[in-house]
């Protein structure tokens, strides 16, 4: 495929260097040379200076014949234009990202299709949805919900109290209202089979229909975690500013923010339950002061990976049970994991996800990426023909790195096994290492 | 820079609306055919030569004002506004001392209401209009009124309008501030209409329900009775008149807002109305149990006087239905607290207005917080918005100013001889544009009384409290007639 991506910020390269390690041609544009830096010699994708609203420079880039335009921008108007520009070009798909919750709204869909924009990415909404619910559900790392919250996949790390380690797969699983679908051990994804046991701080991804929650916590031994009553945040940043709306309005929350200036423009983005404090929250003075030891959950968001892991491990330190982590650089992730921080929270992935979604040459409804692995975890519909439904599912041939999770069938969610069959009509859930999803379209063909 | 032609030609312009006035009261007097006829002939007659002298002097191109002319404006305004206006009280020989009939005009243009009148029911009718006619033009705002029916000033509105309006914190319902002007007048007129018309319902004649309506949506509190609306001796008055100083302590661009946009939810969730609201209902409560306790009177009079006391104190109207200075002591100290809040912003009421009243409540409770959390940032919220710092010391000012000219009113009125309760209640009666005072000056007294410098002094207080403070004042210091 041919992509174009304007905008080389966190966000955008993090596309480019994902889509040409998958062997697309990508075209990177950006004004400044300066962040399009050495990247042209590193990865094998073409970076171009210009400017993504400038007809000319969008027509050298070949945005003509590019079958995905993808605008990124820190600017959402920026954005917006150019993918209407590129639209009139003749890009096929295109993406903006945006800033603006209220451009969501699906009355606004088809006003934004006729502008010729396809779809709208939101990272920093996606990326407070995910804090809203790690702080909901603390015990867990990462919750996501399909079909309206009938089924779910969640991510636990199990420790030594939990009932489910050492016993291999196949006594296991036998008639239990869940399903394991993989399991993350150190820098592995490991897709179970019979032989398989879950070993003491694996971290597995549990499919569920939405009333066996608790018995997964209690599974997972993880009940004796209480609910959380109060948050601080570090960062002031537009995920602190949607994540302290999407907060259950019991729990208090202080943004902890060194910048004088964002503080004051913080007290007009936020309402009065969120109290905003001017100060280094890597200060355990501070910290101490304003409650750290009393506090249930800490969430750090500052724009520098390191300072969030650093402050996650010193507010763990303090007696904070739940830490979450903003890491952009995926490399640590895998480290920050080691380390027993709680949840992370990565944009890129976030708006990586969609990205996906729109390459895929067959009906989505959508994927999810799954914060701790690289693995997706995507939703289709079935139709009348499609050769999924043809055979039972242990005899489809999935590629090796995918697991069907589940079933939504008349918008209730249904455990799969191996004897199961997929039905027209069905949303499907399917677990896969993101090199593996593009395999999947055949199997959603008529 | 000062620009003298234009502000003499605003001048001149404002006497000829004063002089229209005047026409309206001597169409009153030959329809009751009074001997007062050549009094009106000879005041109209100095007002319209004066005004044509200062238009006359005014005569140029110059279009444009500064903001120290609108200050010059609005303080002169008034003044000017006041001096011609006793004319009438003194050529009909109804009032023959000067100092009398400046301070019932200028405390009718101020809407403050207290009198120097004993035999108020000795007036003829045309004199009696005139007098609540003062309130009614005062009300709103005697430039604002011109401005409203007469948007000939060109671009200088504004300017006029910033040092004439009450509140910290101005909204426009219009992008230009004439039509706005116009908006507001047209519920003032609807308001005092409707008024009226329950007033004559009630039972009042036409005269005294045009007059007494005119003197509550301008919370101004001259009544045609010694007695004020004690005298008609009925309830369904005395809750009519209840309803609409109410209505007139409300501010009138949400009133507007919420009777021709119907957003009734913007009144009723803003943060300044919730705290009027509360105040009039904690205090109503409080004075109603208190008269229970004290008096052998009924569940519904101590409701009633209660209700119509306090609603009459926090509007600054200064109606009386009771005598509360015949209340236990802690009654009356709890009105004479009241005094000082006035109601909302944007009103026709005097005081320090409830939208400063919450606004310096939450700077104190954040104060609180801030000992606890040193670090945090805390925002000062009304009705969502946040009220920024410079607003905020406008309102520390503004009430160091208030409290400021209440101690020296106090200083001044025992100073010429007044025993400390009657100065005090006086200075901040005055200062809050209120009416009544406490003690020898209380609802049941006129202001006949006080020595004539006070007299002077209390009109010179009336004028600052209603242009609060800041437009009077500047114009003492040498810092505004300095040159560049």
């Amino acid at each position: 495929m041919k992509i174009v991506i304007a905008g080389a910020g966190a966000v955008g390269t993090h596309l480019a260097k994902m889509l040409s390690a998958e062997s697309h041609d990508v075209v990177l544009l950006d004004e400044s040379e300066e962040r399009l830096g050495k990247l042209e010699s590193l990865f094998d994708l073409k970076a171009m200076i210009g400017s993504p609203t400038r007809i000319g420079n969008l027509k050298t880039a070949g945005t003509g014949d590019a079958d995905l335009f993808v605008a990124v921008t820190p600017d959402e108007s920026t954005n917006i234009n150019s993918c209407i520009l590129a639209h009139y070009l003749g890009a096929k798909k295109t993406i903006a990202r945006i800033d603006n919750y209220e451009y969501l709204q699906p009355k606004h869909k088809e006003f934004f299709r006729s502008l010729g924009i396809n779809s709208l990415i939101y990272p920093e909404k996606l990326a407070a949805e995910e804090i809203a619910t790690s702080i909901k559900y603390c015990w867990m790392r990462q919750m996501l919900e399909f079909g309206n919250g009938e089924l779910v996949m969640i991510g636990v790390k199990v420790r030594g109290n939990s009932s489910i380690i050492n016993i291999p797969f196949r006594d296991l699983q036998r008639d239990m209202p869940y399903h394991i679908v993989a399991i993350q051990r150190g820098d592995e994804t490991i897709i179970p089979r019979g032989n398989d046991v879950i070993e003491v701080d694996d971290l597995v991804c549990f499919m569920t229909t939405k009333s066996h929650i608790s018995y997964i916590r209690d599974i997972c031994g993880k009940e004796q975690y209480s609910e959380v009553k109060s948050v601080i945040m570090m960062g002031g940043s537009r995920i602190a500013v949607r994540t302290a709306e999407l907060i259950p309005s019991d729990i208090s929350i202080k943004i902890i923010e060194s910048d004088y200036a964002r503080c004051n423009k913080l007290i007009e983005l936020v309402d009065d339950r969120v109290m905003i404090i001017n100060g280094d929250a890597r200060d355990p003075e501070l910290l101490r002061s304003e409650g750290i030891d009393r506090t249930d959950a800490f969430i750090a968001l500052s724009d520098n990976s390191e300072t969030n892991i650093l402050a996650c491990l010193a507010a763990k330190r303090s007696g904070v049970y739940r830490t979450v982590a903003e890491i952009e650089n995926i490399d640590y992730i895998s480290m920050a994991e080691e380390m027993d921080i709680g949840s992370v929270i990565n944009k890129k992935k976030l708006a990586a996800s969609n990205i996906f979604q729109m390459m895929l040459n067959t009906d989505v409804s959508s994927v999810r990426c799954l914060m701790f692995t690289e693995a997706v975890v995507a939703e289709f519909p079935v139709d009348e023909g499609m050769s999924i439904t043809k055979r039972p599912v242990k005899d489809l041939g999935l590629p090796v790195g995918a697991n069907i999770g589940g079933v939504i069938r008349d918008g209730k969610g249904i455990n799969v096994s191996g004897n199961s069959m997929i039905e027209p009509g069905d949303h499907v859930i399917i677990f896969c290492l993101e090199n593996v999803l593009k395999k999947l379209e055949k199997f959603f063909k008529r | 820079m000062i620009h003298f032609k234009i502000i003499s030609r605003i001048l001149g312009l404002l006497l000829l609306i004063e002089a229209l006035f005047m026409l309206v009261a001597l169409g009153v007097s030959v329809y009751y055919d009074e001997h007062i006829i050549p009094a009106y002939i000879y005041a109209i007659a100095t007002t319209l030569a004066a005004g044509a002298l200062l238009l006359y002097c005014g005569r140029g191109k110059e279009r444009n004002i500064s903001r120290k002319d609108g200050y010059i404006v609005v303080s002169s305004a008034w003044i000017i506004f006041s001096i011609f206006g006793s004319i009438l009280y003194l050529i009909s020989g109804y009032i023959p001392s000067v100092s009398n009939a400046f301070f019932e005009t200028i405390s009718g243009f101020t809407t403050t209401g207290a009198t120097i009148l004993d035999n108020i029911e000795e007036f003829p009718p045309s004199l009696l209009l005139w007098r609540s006619m003062t309130h009614w033009i005062g009300g709103l705002g005697i430039v604002f009124f011109t401005v409203a029916i007469l948007p000939v000033f060109g671009m200088g509105d504004i300017h006029l309008f910033a040092a004439e309006a009450t509140g910290p914190i101005h909204g426009k319902l219009h992008p230009r501030i004439s039509v706005t002007a116009r908006w507001i007048l047209t519920i003032y007129i609807g308001l005092t209409v409707i008024n009226t018309v329950c007033l004559k319902f009630a039972g009042m004649n036409l005269l005294d329900s045009i007059c007494h309506s005119m003197s509550t949506i301008a919370t101004g509190g001259f009544s045609n009775k010694q007695d004020s609306i004690g005298a008609y001796n009925s309830p369904l008055i005395e809750y009519i008149v209840t309803l609409f100083m109410f209505l007139g302590g409300t501010n009138f661009s949400l009133l507007y807002l919420s009777i021709f946009k119907g957003k009734v939810g913007d009144l009723v969730r803003d943060s300044e109305f919730k705290c009027y609201f509360n105040i009039i209902l904690i205090s109503t409560i409080v004075i109603a149990a208190g008269l229970l306790l004290t008096d052998a009177i009924g569940i519904e009079k101590a409701f009633r006087d209660s209700l119509f006391q306090v609603v009459a104190t926090v509007t600054t109207t200064g109606f009386c239905t009771a005598d509360y200075m015949l209340w236990h002591p802690l009654l009356w100290l709890i009105i004479s607290g009241l005094m000082y809040l006035g109601a909302c912003s944007g009103s026709t009421t005097g005081g320090m207005k409830c939208v400063r009243v919450a606004i310096l409540g939450r700077v104190m409770i954040n104060e609180f917080k801030r000992i606890v959390h040193p670090n945090a940032i805390i925002p000062v919220r009304m009705s969502h918005k946040i009220i920024a710092t410079p607003v905020q010391s406008a309102i520390l000012a503004y009430t160091v100013l208030y409290v400021g000219v209440v101690m020296v009113g106090v200083i001044v009125n025992v100073a010429c001889g007044l025993e400390f309760m009657e100065a005090y209640g006086l200075s901040v009666s005055c200062t809050s544009n209120i009416g009544p005072a406490l003690g020898n000056y209380g609802p049941a007294f006129s202001m006949n009384s006080l020595p004539e410098v006070l007299k002077w002094f209390c009109s010179f207080q009336m004028l600052v409290g209603r242009l609060e403070f800041f437009a009077v004042l500047l114009m003492l210091t040498p810092m505004f007639w300095r040159k560049q």
